[in-house]
């Protein structure tokens, strides 16, 4: 099994797994660099110039790991969504839910 | 006092056309029912609810309150506005899991996640306390316009506050969400033009980067270069323990919802999303660009500090930015500096009269009051609503004196006592509703205990902010953990639905087993 995964059926992407434990670690590893980086890049300081390339990178990096499977969850959501909305109206409106 | 030429009231004359511009182009999207006025349709693809991020937390009172934490502490002062990280780890979990309920608002999935009565209390409480905060917040960013107006042109400050709002108001009520969204990204472009010039600017009026080092140097303060320069462990104004609460708010708060006051205008961009991935791509990138933001921002309040050292007016020190702008660029691009700063002003306030409008409509109106409103009515109690917040908030404004105190009070207080709870109500499926509306209540009580009224009696000392987090933490979790445990779970029916429909991350074992006996994971992955 490889390390980061990025083909997913729609039942393994409604998982919670290690893909998203990376995205979970890395993004705010992300800001960090990329908030600390921009700074000190302003003030032309060559550490800035590096901080903020290694955040510009992990940012790449998140991404490469999370997107397939975002993209997997959310198509296969989008297809349950009308009868959802439907659902969240009748809530609203305190109309009886025939599909509890 | 500052004068304009024809230029600058050129700049101002043509954004605010632009702006009132985009009510009426998109007056016809915002009526045709509460889903647009509301939500622009659910449609938007991920750059726009960015944009939208970005800008309304680009308001008039932060580079006030964000130049006040560089100007004492210096680059390190950046991590007062880390908080906004929160989003880091919400992109990728509480964000998709909130979007997937699609509740328009907090106080909506909150009858989602729980059932009975203690959720439809916890419905009416939340609308109720979100109208209030929409008003406070409101107020408090409008009163920050009326003190840049009264610094640039003299004028008594509720001026600024109502004359900016009121046209904001104009737009938002025309064509809702859907003018707010547009307008927004707008705006992010302008105010962030506008920032990186009037930074840079001030920069080199400062003697550039390598000008405002060695001033530093030379008035032995080389340590405000330093992000990570703390005042110790625990010891001074800005210890490494408050810097460590800091990232565990900002970070954890991320598997939850509600741990960051900023998260309720954020759902409402998150359900305007068009999928759950463009919702989590909105909301990471939209919070990117605040926080480098912040990062231009902090060189050019440390170019102020080197011009102006020895202010001790909390006051005046949080004008710096606003200084830069006013007192260095040339005439004909002063006038642009203020059309962004009215930008920056417009973007927040559109979009949290549209959100307190939306708790009124929704979550009031609708949901317990008339329950057979039609889409066109709830667009007119939206822009009825609207107008009610925008009067209230000239109000709460006027009470306002100083925004530090308000808002590292609200940054701490909103977030002390509830903020477990708002994890707890994402990651664990037992507790239930009435263990969250007691942290609530508790909190309110608390917090106003510990922080204002027993130290002013001398009955505690008055305790640092990032001790008063854990403390507040600990004594909640005294009153809502039994509370939680000695009422029942939620129904089971309810659960197993949302859960089916969420997929929510953490301690969700019994009600996933429930599913897929019943047989229903199974058949949602088909």
């Amino acid at each position: 099994m490889p390390l980061i995964r990025r083909n997913w059926t729609p039942a393994e992407a409604d998982e919670w797994t290690r893909e998203d434990w990376y995205a979970i670690v890395m993004s705010p590893l992300a800001y960090l660099l990329l908030t600390v980086g921009t700074a000190l890049s302003m003030m032309l300081l060559p550490a800035g110039y590096l901080i903020l390339a290694a955040g510009a990178l992990v940012t790449i990096l998140m991404h490469w790991v999370i997107d397939p499977k975002l993209k997997v969850v959310s198509s296969e959501y989008e297809k349950r969504q009308h009868d959802y909305l439907e659902e969240l109206e009748r809530s609203a409106r305190w109309k009886e839910d025939n599909n509890g | 006092m500052t004068v304009f030429g024809f230029l600058d009231w050129l700049w101002v004359v043509l954004y605010l056309l632009i702006m009132v511009g985009a009510g009426v182009l998109f007056y016809r999207l915002g009526r045709r029912g509460q889903s647009d006025f509301f939500l622009a349709g659910r449609g938007l693809p991920w750059w726009l609810p960015a944009a939208s991020v970005y800008a309304t937390h680009t308001a008039t009172d932060t580079p006030m309150w964000f130049a006040g934490v560089v100007y004492r502490y210096g680059l390190a002062g950046i991590w007062y506005s880390f908080f906004a990280a929160w989003c880091a780890i919400s992109a990728f979990v509480s964000t998709r899991i909130f979007r997937r309920s699609l509740a328009y608002t907090q106080a909506e999935w909150n009858t989602i996640r729980f059932s009975g009565l203690g959720a439809e209390l916890l419905r009416g409480w939340m609308s109720g306390w979100q109208v209030f905060m929409s008003m406070f917040i409101l107020g408090w960013v409008g009163i920050a316009m009326g003190k840049v107006c009264q610094y640039l042109f003299d004028w008594p400050v509720w001026v600024g506050l109502v004359v900016f709002s009121s046209m904001c108001a104009a737009y938002v009520m025309a064509s809702g969400y859907w003018g707010v969204i547009m307008a927004d990204f707008l705006q992010g472009v302008i105010a962030f033009a506008v920032i990186l010039i009037v930074s840079v600017w001030g920069m080199l009026a400062a003697g550039g980067p390598s000008g405002i080092i060695d001033k530093l140097a030379a008035m032995g303060q080389s340590s405000r270069l330093n992000p990570f320069s703390f005042s110790g462990w625990f010891t001074g104004d800005f210890p490494i323990a408050w810097f460590l609460t800091m990232m565990v708010i900002a970070l954890l708060g991320g598997f939850g919802m509600g741990t960051s006051i900023d998260w309720y205008v954020e759902a409402q961009r998150i359900q305007s999303a068009r999928t759950v991935r463009d919702a989590s791509y909105s909301i990471w990138w939209g919070t990117a660009l605040v926080l480098m933001r912040n990062a231009v921002w902090a060189p050019a309040i440390l170019g102020f500090y080197v011009l102006y050292p020895n202010i001790q007016d909390t006051k005046e020190y949080e004008m710096a930015w606003f200084r830069i702008g006013f007192d260095y660029l040339p005439v004909g691009m002063v006038g642009f500096f203020f059309a962004g700063i009215i930008a920056i002003h417009i973007s927040t306030i559109s979009a949290v009269l549209n959100l307190g409008a939306m708790y009124f409509t929704r979550d009031l109106y609708l949901h317990y009051w008339k329950r057979t409103a039609t889409e066109t009515e709830l667009v007119w109690v939206g822009r009825l609503a609207t107008l009610v917040l925008l009067i209230g908030s000239f109000f709460y404004g006027l009470m306002m004196e100083e925004i530090t105190s308000w808002l590292i009070f609200a940054l701490w207080i909103m977030a002390a006592g509830v903020w477990l709870p708002n994890i707890l109500q994402v990651v664990w499926w037992r507790f239930n509703a009435w263990g969250y509306l007691s942290s609530w209540i508790a909190n309110l009580g608390l917090s106003w205990l510990l922080v204002w009224v027993l130290p002013s009696f001398g009955v505690i000392p008055e305790l640092p902010d990032y001790q008063q987090f854990w403390v507040l933490m600990i004594l909640g979790a005294l009153i809502y953990v039994p509370i939680t445990f000695l009422t029942r779970p939620d129904d089971l029916d309810h659960l197993v639905r949302y859960y089916v429909m969420s997929r929510p991350i953490g301690w969700w074992g019994p009600i996933r087993r429930e599913a897929q006996r019943r047989g229903l994971l199974a058949r949602a992955n088909a």
